[in-house]
């Protein structure tokens, strides 16, 4: 296809009428542009959540065989799973609910037995959320890590004494060796030792649920497959927290509309352009023609042109797009979450969001530019010249 | 390419265009005849006029010779092609390499130079743009504009845009350039330029011009005068030296 004499044409229509071709670039550079950031800032809003989210809940949890109460052989478990590449932390848990009382005051909880070490590299409430006390002393026995909810509640200090109770259960006094706060409600919660669980339940060396963190959160799934193929029950996070994909997703699918909306907003200012540029033109078009223009090199001609206007203003606008994030993302941004902490929001912006905006941009542009390329093409050439 | 054969058998070669029982309809309330069985012949190197009052069908009738519109009947043959047969692709083709156009108003590109003007067509057809380029400012030599080819038509007069015109019609080396009212905007200096200048293209090249024209003086410097009334070929004068000598249509015509 030899496309000299419309590129040749287009361009000079591009150059010279500067006014239009700016009105035209312009919409389409900012509409890009404003999309990217955005995008920047849905990516690390992403990124946010999901690194909050997952400092503090399992990848994969694994629960009992069918029928059965607990996981038996655990240790062989735990061990295998510690040697699978890309685990992070496997911490075994024997959970029971239980009433704790202190004084007049009553509270239920689910009372976990667990490995201090394991359990600080699976949520980070050892190194990270106590506000008083150590949760490894939960390993001298007999004593127990409550949340900031329970202590309240409770009106315990560090030190204080406190009865386990439950139905079934041997009963059992607790020392309070920590205070925790991890900002989320996780006010049902208290910690001890896997020896003094396993003495409240009056079982031998048994767990109720492996918790199990990876390093890539989207490996869930095949380990899952893996647990279960050997009779256990196994749930990955996108089971477990279902809520948490759904508000990316939707958070993402909300903010696509708005951007492919301002997208196609900005391709009617290339269109608005080459419709007055076609009515203007007019009598050049049927010069063209008499000349000897088919219509198809008519038609290529003007789709050329908002071509060029929309990759154009595409490119800027991925240019300003990436910039400004670069910029956004260097101020830090800091917001404070509904739990207290303060979250730095980031622009996060990748080539193929670059990539894909662009040719977003470019598909909209001839998009715009098919109607009246058409029209053009249509034209009688002697109705043309008299206008 | 099919030929024209002759009663002979062989292609006439210089039969660049042969028009057969031509009619032109336009349909309505009721049905207006703008051509009514029209039949001639141009041959090459032909200097000739259509005249005729507006609304006579002199237009309509340049407007099917250059490919810019189709008869309602009968035929046209440009070196031996029917064109009322051929597809809207080839027809652009044709118009592009044996028609020249040159109308009243110049209908130049106003974002380009005189010499990109002029290279227009070339590079409609997939010339080369360099040599489009020595084509053109060849052109723009032989109308005498050699020294304004980077001019854009605002920065040059009436009967120089025209002059270019004729550069642009000529460049592809049509069969035909066909002329519309070309000197209508001009005054009668400049309307004499611009026919030297086809006279001159017409000498030298053996150039076939058509020219439509109110312009009376114009016509009878021409060598075949064609006069349309209503559609009706009703007149033709052929120039004999210094004079026009009617042919029997127009005695025929005349006497009635």
């Amino acid at each position: 296809m030899n496309s000299r004499f419309e590129l040749f044409v287009a361009m000079r229509h591009i150059k010279s009428r500067r006014r239009q071709t700016l009105l035209a670039v312009g919409a389409v550079t900012l509409a890009v542009a404003f999309t990217i950031i955005s995008r920047a800032s849905i990516n690390g809003f992403e990124e946010v959540l999901l690194s909050i989210v997952f400092k503090m809940v399992p990848h994969v949890v694994i629960s009992p065989k069918d029928g059965e109460d607990y996981i038996y052989l655990y240790r062989t478990l735990v061990e295998s799973l510690q040697a699978t590449s890309g685990v992070i932390a496997v911490s075994p848990m024997l959970i029971s609910a239980a009433t704790l009382s202190h004084e007049d005051g009553v509270q239920n909880v689910a009372l976990c037995g667990t490995l201090p070490r394991e359990l600080d590299r699976m949520s980070g409430i050892g190194s990270q959320s106590m506000l008083a006390g150590d949760l490894d002393s939960i390993q001298g026995g007999l004593r127990i890590v409550i949340s900031k909810e329970v202590a309240e509640d409770l009106d315990l200090k560090l030190g204080d004494g406190l009865e386990a109770s439950f139905p079934d259960a041997h009963s059992m006094n607790l020392v309070v060796c920590g205070i925790f706060d991890t900002g989320v409600e996780w006010d049902e919660l208290a910690f001890v030792s896997l020896e003094t669980a396993r003495e409240f339940v009056g079982e031998g060396d048994v767990v109720t649920e492996i918790q199990v963190k990876l390093q890539d959160i989207y490996q869930a799934d095949s380990l899952v497959a893996r647990i279960r193929s050997q009779g256990y029950r196994a749930d990955s996070w996108q089971r477990l927290f279902p809520e948490i994909l759904r508000t990316i997703r939707l958070e993402s699918v909300s903010n696509s509309l708005i951007m492919s909306l301002i997208l196609i907003i900005s391709a009617f200012g290339i269109a608005n352009v080459m419709n007055m540029l076609v009515l203007e033109k007019t009598g050049e078009i049927g010069m063209l023609m008499s000349m000897g223009a088919s219509s198809r090199q008519v038609l290529r001609l003007f789709l050329l042109e908002s071509g060029i206007l929309g990759l154009s203003g595409g490119l800027l606008g991925c240019l300003l797009g990436y910039v400004s994030s670069l910029y956004l993302n260097s101020l830090n941004l800091a917001f404070s979450s509904p739990a207290g902490q303060t979250i730095n929001l980031p622009f996060l912006i990748g080539l193929q969001d670059l990539a894909a905006y662009l040719t977003f941009a470019l598909i909209l542009s001839l998009a715009a530019g098919l109607y009246p390329a058409r029209r053009a093409s249509r034209l009688d050439p002697i109705e043309a010249m008299r206008s | 390419m099919k030929h024209r054969i002759d009663e002979a058998g062989v292609w006439n070669n210089n039969h660049i265009i042969e028009i057969v029982n031509l009619f032109k309809v336009y349909r309505g309330g009721v049905d207006v005849k703008a051509l009514d069985n029209i039949n001639l012949v141009i041959e090459e190197g032909e200097f000739l006029a259509i005249v005729g009052p507006s609304g006579s069908g002199k237009s309509t009738l340049l407007n099917m010779i250059g490919l810019l519109d189709t008869p309602t009947s009968g035929k046209i043959l440009l070196k031996g092609i029917d064109i009322t047969q051929i597809s809207a692709d080839e027809r652009a083709r044709l118009r592009n390499r044996e028609l020249g156009f040159v109308f009243q108003y110049h209908h130049l590109l106003p974002e380009f130079t005189a010499l990109e003007n002029v290279m227009m067509p070339m590079l409609i057809a997939g010339v080369k743009k360099e040599e489009a380029r020595a084509t053109a400012l060849q052109f723009l030599e032989d109308v005498g504009l050699g020294d304004r080819i980077n001019s854009r038509p605002n920065q040059l007069s009436g009967g120089q845009n025209q002059r270019v015109a004729v550069a642009r019609a000529l460049a592809n080396h049509p069969s035909v350039v066909i002329g519309d009212e070309l000197t209508g905007n001009l005054d009668t200096k400049t309307s004499d330029l611009i026919y030297d200048l086809l006279r001159k293209l017409n000498k030298k090249i053996n150039q076939t011009f058509i020219l439509v024209t109110h312009d009376t003086e114009l016509a009878e410097k021409t060598d075949r005068i064609l006069r349309i009334v209503d559609g009706k070929l009703v007149c033709e004068m052929r120039r004999e030296g210094d004079r026009f000598v009617s042919t029997e249509v127009c005695q025929t015509a005349e006497a009635e």
